[in-house]
């Protein structure tokens, strides 16, 4: 899962990277709107952060001018409670928001729902034959025995499950699992499949060549 | 008593009182100008009738006269003194049915009527007159069968043996004594003679025609005063319909509905004026407190940020064991976003001391240029980093104000203009006298002011760039130089030219 924050303020960016990434999210960072609307349009994030009071564009600019070419959920941070500021949010295209100052759980999980809203899923638990992925928790567990997997692991078969039946190309894996600081290896990802194969069944990932990975 | 503390019941109450004196005024006036005016009346016509009598009694017996003679069939009643009248019989009935032209009076040998006279005591007469004649010695000489009830009569009035003639004056029969009783009214007058006469008569008509009089005043003072009270409560519920709606928005508004306006739809009356005041008063009590909850907010808003970082930095840190550098950089975070708290906690706290004027100033004479340049001294490090140039030409020039506060604008206006400049920027600073005030100027060459921002630079929480341009910036720094400029009695004033420079001018007063 890749995700993108936008906030002018470094010590709380940092802060919300670090913690982010170590949620196993690929986390990018923006700290004034044109940038953050620049690297919103041109990758496919799972999810953005996004203050409102920004340097340049600020939030709702950024997020109108982003809703005409893409529908990546958007957690909004704001610092004013008030209704009409909430409803203008929400209104502009929003999928939700956290008013500052927030405690880190919340917005982890505010960020899990609207990431799960986008796929369709309504429930935290994605059930694949005798795999059962708990997304709330991250904890995958193969017939009822829980699995030791690695954060990227976890977030690979977390992006397949959520994909289920599709054809999830390379191109897609890298752009949501590597953050765009990470030199990713083309064999990388190959080493996270044969791993995550290892662990809970070949039959697991499915392998549809010169097109990507599925979950069926 | 409720109701008594209703100002529209007091006002009818009040109203309908001074109707009620005013009608009863005059209807007690009206009632007693009638009355006056019937009893002249008959006291006329008893008057005229003593002076008939009065004559009658010294006139020379004129035998043979049939006019003094009771008609034929009717024989001459005759009345003593001591014979009372039947009590049961009326007053009337002592006269025969059908003796209509004849007068009623008994003749004595020295006393008789004229004829033509007889018909004013005929018994046909709704006022019943009748007379009395004695002498001087008490003996009855003369008196009509038609006297009214002896009981009711009262002779104590009538001759009185001490009673000297040169007492009465006028006419000869003069003074009359007036009698009202029961509903006869009798006139007595002794004559020179010393004879004593008497004439009554039955004011019963006039005495029924004054009851009527009463009783319709009574009914139209009373319509008057019902047409009187409606149209005062319509008037008074009319007049006071504004204060009710006065009072109506009033109470909404104190309920917390600032928005409120009394719908006043006179504005020339008084209560429209009231309105008028109101609804201006209210107006100027929203837009405060829409000021005062927008000043709330940004502060609310600015403290948020800091008090963010300070949570997503512990918790992120506390998540999981970490090396001492890992830690380092969290409390370091943490102490930056502390000392931005306190910042904007000493700057509101300062506003707030300014606004309830609780802020004390030092007042004591310093040389002004020398706050510049100590204060130029201390931002030079940060125009070195922009690359910024300053010039002071600053001339001394004395004030009296708390050099402390000043310095503080003055930097605040030097680290603005070194901040918002462009590289190899200049700014230049000025002071001098002129007339009467010391004058300085900031000018920059940076990036200027939007016309449209110009107005809100000294507002709270305004930041040129519509965003912190940097952590501490909370955009209160101007309204805190306003307001100590203010407070010295000064002025501040901005003109700005986007990409050309904006110029900050501070007037202050020289001591002496």
């Amino acid at each position: 899962m890749r995700i993108l924050i936008v906030e002018d303020e470094p010590d709380l960016l940092a802060s919300l990277a670090q913690a982010l990434r170590e949620e196993g999210y690929a986390v990018d960072t923006a700290d004034n709107g044109d940038d953050g609307l620049f690297n919103a349009e041109g990758t496919d994030y799972d999810a953005i952060v996004l203050d409102v009071m920004l340097p340049g564009l600020d939030g709702w600019e950024v997020l109108k001018r982003l809703r005409k070419t893409k529908k990546t959920p958007v957690l909004m941070l704001t610092a004013r409670d008030q209704t009409r500021d909430r409803v203008k949010g929400l209104d502009t295209g929003a999928d939700d928001y956290v008013v500052k100052p927030f405690d880190l759980e919340e917005v982890f999980a505010r960020l899990r729902a609207i990431i799960r809203r986008s796929a369709n899923k309504t429930t935290n638990v994605i059930e694949i034959g005798d795999v059962k992925i708990d997304t709330a928790a991250r904890i995958v567990s193969l017939k009822n025995k829980p699995v030791e997997l690695t954060a990227r692991e976890y977030s690979l078969v977390e992006f397949l499950a959520l994909h289920r039946g599709e054809v999830v190309t390379r191109t897609q894996l890298y752009e949501h699992l590597f953050d765009e600081n990470e030199d990713s290896f083309s064999n990388l990802l190959d080493v996270h499949v044969s791993n995550v194969r290892k662990k809970l069944g070949a039959e697991f990932i499915v392998t549809r060549r010169g097109h990507g990975y599925c979950i069926e | 008593m409720k109701f008594l503390k209703s100002i529209k019941w007091r006002l009818q109450l009040w109203y309908g009182l001074i109707l009620v004196v005013v009608l009863a005024g005059f209807g007690i006036t009206a009632y007693q100008l009638d009355r006056n005016r019937q009893f002249r009346q008959i006291d006329e016509e008893l008057h005229r009738r003593v002076g008939i009598l009065a004559n009658a009694l010294h006139r020379p017996p004129m035998r043979g006269m049939n006019g003094n003679r009771p008609p034929p069939g009717q024989p001459p009643r005759t009345q003593n003194f001591d014979d009372p009248p039947p009590e049961d019989a009326p007053m009337g009935g002592q006269f025969g049915g059908d003796n209509r032209s004849g007068h009623n009076g008994r003749q004595l040998p020295a006393f008789s009527l004229l004829a033509q006279d007889g018909h004013l005591f005929a018994a046909d007469d709704p006022h019943h007159f009748y007379y009395r004649i004695f002498n001087r010695d008490g003996n009855q000489v003369a008196i009509s069968t038609n006297q009214p009830a002896q009981r009711s009569v009262n002779l104590d009035h009538e001759y009185q043996p001490g009673t000297r003639p040169s007492e009465l004056s006028g006419k000869g029969n003069s003074p009359a004594k007036m009698v009202s009783f029961d509903n006869y009214r009798e006139v007595n007058t002794q004559l020179p003679s010393e004879e004593s006469i008497t004439v009554g008569c039955s004011i019963a008509p006039e005495l029924k025609d004054l009851r009527r009089t009463a009783l319709s005043l009574l009914l139209v003072g009373g319509a008057v005063l019902l047409v009187g009270l409606a149209g005062g409560w319509w008037f008074v519920g009319r007049a006071l319909r504004p204060v009710s709606e006065i009072s109506a928005t009033a109470v909404k508004i104190s309920a917390g509905d600032l928005s409120q306006r009394i719908n006043a739809a006179e504005t020339e009356s008084e209560l429209g004026q009231l309105a008028a005041v109101l609804n201006s008063t209210f107006a100027r009590l929203e837009t405060a407190f829409a000021q005062q909850q927008q000043f709330a907010a940004d502060a609310a808003h600015e403290l948020r940020t800091p008090v963010t970082v300070i949570l997503t930095q512990t918790q992120t840190a506390l998540a999981r064991e970490r090396d001492a550098a890992s830690y380092r950089q969290t409390v370091e975070a943490c102490q930056r976003a502390a000392q931005r708290m306190r910042r904007l906690i000493e700057s509101l706290l300062a506003l707030a001391r300014f606004d309830a004027g609780q802020e004390i100033l030092r007042r004591e004479p310093f040389d002004f240029s020398k706050t510049i340049s100590d204060c130029a001294e201390l931002v030079v490090t940060l125009a070195d980093e922009r690359g910024v140039k300053i010039s002071v030409a600053a001339e001394p020039i004395e004030i009296i104000g708390d050099s402390e506060r000043l310095a503080q604008v003055v930097t605040n206006l030097l680290t603005n203009a070194i901040q918002y400049n462009e590289p190899d920027g200049e700014v230049r600073v000025q002071l001098a006298a002129s007339e009467g005030l010391a004058v300085l100027t900031v000018t920059d060459t940076g990036q200027g002011i939007a016309p449209e921002d110009l107005s809100r630079v000294f507002g709270r929480f305004f930041r040129a760039d519509a965003s912190r341009t940097g952590a501490g910036n909370a955009g209160l720094g101007l309204a805190i130089c306003q307001a100590i400029v203010t407070a010295h009695g000064g002025t501040i004033e901005v003109v700005s030219e986007l990409g050309v420079g904006t110029t900050f001018t501070i007037r202050l007063p020289v001591s002496g």
